[in-house]
């Protein structure tokens, strides 16, 4: 696959044949996909009959974050996971700093990174009764931190590692605190008190946008901050701005 | 807590996530969290293994919700003991990891880059270990898939962690080949899904008609898992990522990380789609099960490294797993369960074992030019001899845990009249013989006017830890019937049959 890229030469024989294949493949599976019998198979009556007890009302956050929880936890540990990964590897500072960046570019990333936390905490609220959440909350905090990330503001320079890697692991932790929380209180692993679970959904997604946005931004930056002085991540002072939503 | 309750079955999955969440976050006191992470998980492995012969088969269900809507996890005989597997394995590899990066620490030089490795590794290892005891407990098929990505994630970034170029690129091709794997996987789910509109593994067991959308997502998770656990075809990866980690690395790699995708890929053969499973399909298993042995011992025979020797025996040793498929016609399923169990008990112990002794060689040498390696004995006694103990599992003398499982495959492959299986067992241990003594020969003996190096300082910790591993695994076929007394506990629901007659 690889190598195709790099070098823009015909395929050879083995080649075409391994696409033929694959798209016979793709036919084949495409055809028994569209001829299984659809209908009433699936889970969406039995989502719909418990969504009164989930603590909200849009059934795709009830699923995420009640009634499969577990699963959520441990893809946000995934994310967590990949920028773990990612720092392993390579300790550099942020890669390619622009010599000068106009000032309306300043000018507009000033306006626009406080917007994106209020659209991203206005999200995670959302996720109660609407399509949003965590995943999609934090994916606009992300884009808030790289936007501020290429801008090169002098203030990411000063957030320490410490901080840092708290905005990471916040999410993860919280979630599993928790989940011991419940386990403690109610006897499930995740199974949250019935009155109050809206409750507990928002305060989960909330940390989890904020770590979601603060990995995002992290993997765009690509590299383990030196110890000492930092060179990245925005989305940890803002965070507050959601708190106030 | 009650010691009835299944709550407990939590403790291996939470305990180790927690652990590595901190370790992330402090870099202090880290080795202080995993000792102790890794000592209650394996105490909760002997915990849940105690309550699995008291109780019988546990269900948990994640926040109160029942199957079809919820998560649940359980136990079983086959579940515990890859636990246990994975409790004493980890606990070794953790001390041994302990001990080869002090060792590496205190090498004047790269100091700072081996304490960044260490900081590193230490997190990634708590959520694998995480991860894999999530897959071994878990009984809901998507759940299952986040578990194969958070194990596939950090294992190669673990594999990436020397930092060489070689590991650098070996590890990013496993990170490809295991994303494909996970994505394949994927996608048989989505198949699944529609099919049968359920995710968990006993719904889908109890589902009696498999239509093509079963057919085909059986395929696809198979292909996907297979690719992970690096059957012949698909082993392209394995060795050089194997053997160009760091030691501790390529020991979790080889012995831990390979049987998770395994045991998975068994249990939906062997448990969920029983059923769907014709003898085509499982001579096929048995048959690249066959290439495997052979074509990794030829290439273990070849190699002039001791890492990729090991590795490419690790090839040869999963081959015997595939073995197991073809054998299960007439073998009822519980003695199937029990070869490949203690199959990859004893390899995960004796592979674990080598890999470690590999890496206090190459640390003390600075090589692992197998020709140059000789009369190691009079430098790391202790380490030659855990070696060799390993060596003897992977031959399957007795009376270590490899031979019982041999000895079975052996046993149900003559009385099933399939002895041409018979005959590529039977060689793949001449072929391991050869592989093993050849290094051995080496390390044993001792030339005329050979003066043995004066080694500076040297912790226990880089060669007990692999003596112990390797001792079990010897030790592991006179134990023999507690295994199996587990495993029968657990396979009152296992005593389906499967059809088909002789090919």
């Amino acid at each position: 696959m690889v190598k195709t890229r790099n070098r823009p030469k015909r395929l050879d024989g083995f080649q075409r044949l391994f696409l033929l294949l694959v798209i016979c493949m793709i036919i084949l599976l495409g055809y028994i996909l569209s001829n299984i019998p659809g209908g009433t198979l699936g889970l969406e009556d039995t989502v719909a009959e418990f969504q009164d007890r989930s603590g909200v009302e849009s059934p795709v956050t009830a699923v995420l974050l009640n009634f499969r929880a577990y699963d959520t936890m441990l893809e946000v540990v995934v994310l967590l996971l990949a920028v773990i990964g990612a720092w392993s590897l390579t300790k550099s500072p942020l890669p390619g700093q622009v010599a000068d960046i106009s000032p309306i570019q300043m000018g507009v990333v000033r306006l626009l990174a406080p917007v994106m936390c209020l659209v991203a905490a206005y999200l995670v609220w959302q996720g109660s009764h609407l399509a949003g959440g965590a995943f999609q909350g934090g994916a606009i905090l992300g884009a808030a931190g790289v936007l501020i990330l290429v801008s090169d503001f002098p203030q990411i320079h000063t957030i320490s590692a410490l901080s840092l890697r708290i905005g990471l692991v916040l999410g993860p932790l919280f979630f599993v605190g928790i989940a011991f929380c419940c386990l403690f209180f109610t006897g499930d692993l995740l199974g949250y008190p019935e009155e109050t679970a809206g409750w507990f959904i928002l305060l989960i997604e909330s940390a989890c946008a904020l770590s979601i946005g603060v990995t995002l931004a992290a993997l765009f930056a690509g590299s383990r901050p030196e110890s000492g002085v930092q060179k990245k991540q925005p989305a940890v002072k803002q965070s507050p701005d959601r708190g106030n939503s | 807590m009650n010691v009835d309750n299944p709550t407990w079955m939590i403790i291996p999955i939470l305990l180790p996530l927690t652990a590595g969440l901190l370790c992330f976050l402090f870099h202090r006191k880290t080795f202080a969290i995993v000792l102790s992470a890794v000592l209650a998980n394996f105490m909760a492995a002997c915990f849940l293994t105690g309550q699995l012969l008291t109780f019988g088969h546990m269900r948990y269900s994640m926040g109160g919700w029942q199957a079809p809507l919820g998560i649940t996890l359980r136990t079983d005989g086959p579940a515990v003991l890859m636990l246990l597997m994975t409790g004493v394995t980890g606990l070794a590899i953790t001390l041994y990891a302990r001990g080869y990066f002090s060792f590496r620490i205190d090498d004047p030089g790269r100091t700072e880059r081996h304490q960044h490795q260490q900081r590193y590794f230490w997190p990634l290892w708590m959520l694998l270990l995480s991860g894999l005891n999530g897959l071994f407990l878990s009984n809901d098929i998507f759940n299952l898939y986040i578990t194969l990505e958070i194990i596939g994630i950090s294992a190669a970034s673990l594999a990436a962690l020397s930092g060489k170029p070689a590991a650098l690129l070996a590890s990013f091709r496993y990170l490809l080949t295991s994303l494909l794997g996970s994505l394949t996987f994927l996608l048989g789910i989505v198949f699944l899904y529609k099919s049968c509109g359920v995710l968990d593994l006993d719904l889908l067991r109890n589902l009696t008609e498999h239509g093509p959308g079963v057919r085909a997502a059986l395929a696809l998770m198979s292909v996907g898992l297979l690719l992970k656990t690096a059957l012949v075809p698909m082993h392209f990866w394995l060795p050089p990522a194997h053997a160009n980690a760091l030691a501790p690395v390529s020991a979790i790699l080889s012995a831990l990380v390979i049987k998770g995708s395994f045991y998975l890929l068994f249990r939906l053969w062997f448990e969920v789609f029983a059923s769907a499973i014709t003898t085509a399909a499982l001579n096929v298993m048995g048959t690249l099960g066959s290439v495997a042995i052979l074509w990794g011992a030829i290439q273990a025979i070849r190699q002039h490294r001791l890492k990729l020797m090991v590795a490419y025996s690790t090839v040869s040793q999963l081959g015997y797993l595939f073995i197991a498929f073809p054998l299960s016609r007439t073998a009822d399923n519980a003695q199937v369960w029990s070869i490949v169990i203690f199959m990859a008990m004893a390899h995960a112990c004796a592979k674990s074992a080598m890999f470690m002794s590999a890496g206090t060689i190459f640390l003390h040498f600075g090589h692992d030019r197998i020709r140059d390696l000789t009369g190691v004995r009079a430098s790391l006694p202790i380490t030659v001899f855990a070696y060799g103990i390993a060596g003897v599992t992977l031959m399957g003398l007795p009376p270590s845990g490899a031979f019982i499982a041999k000895w079975l495959l052996l046993s149900s492959a003559l009385a099933s009249s399939q002895w041409w299986w018979a005959l590529v067992i039977v060689a793949g241990s001449v072929m391991a013989m050869i592989y093993v003594f050849r290094v051995i020969s080496r390390f044993i003996v001792i030339p005329e006017g050979f003066s043995s190096q004066k080694l500076g300082y040297h912790s226990r910790l880089l060669e007990w830890p692999a003596l112990a591993l390797a001792m079990i695994s010897l030790l592991l076929g006179l134990a023999a019937p507690w295994p199996l007394h587990i495993l029968a506990r657990g396979s009152h629901d296992l005593t389906q049959i499967l059809p088909g007659g002789l090919p």
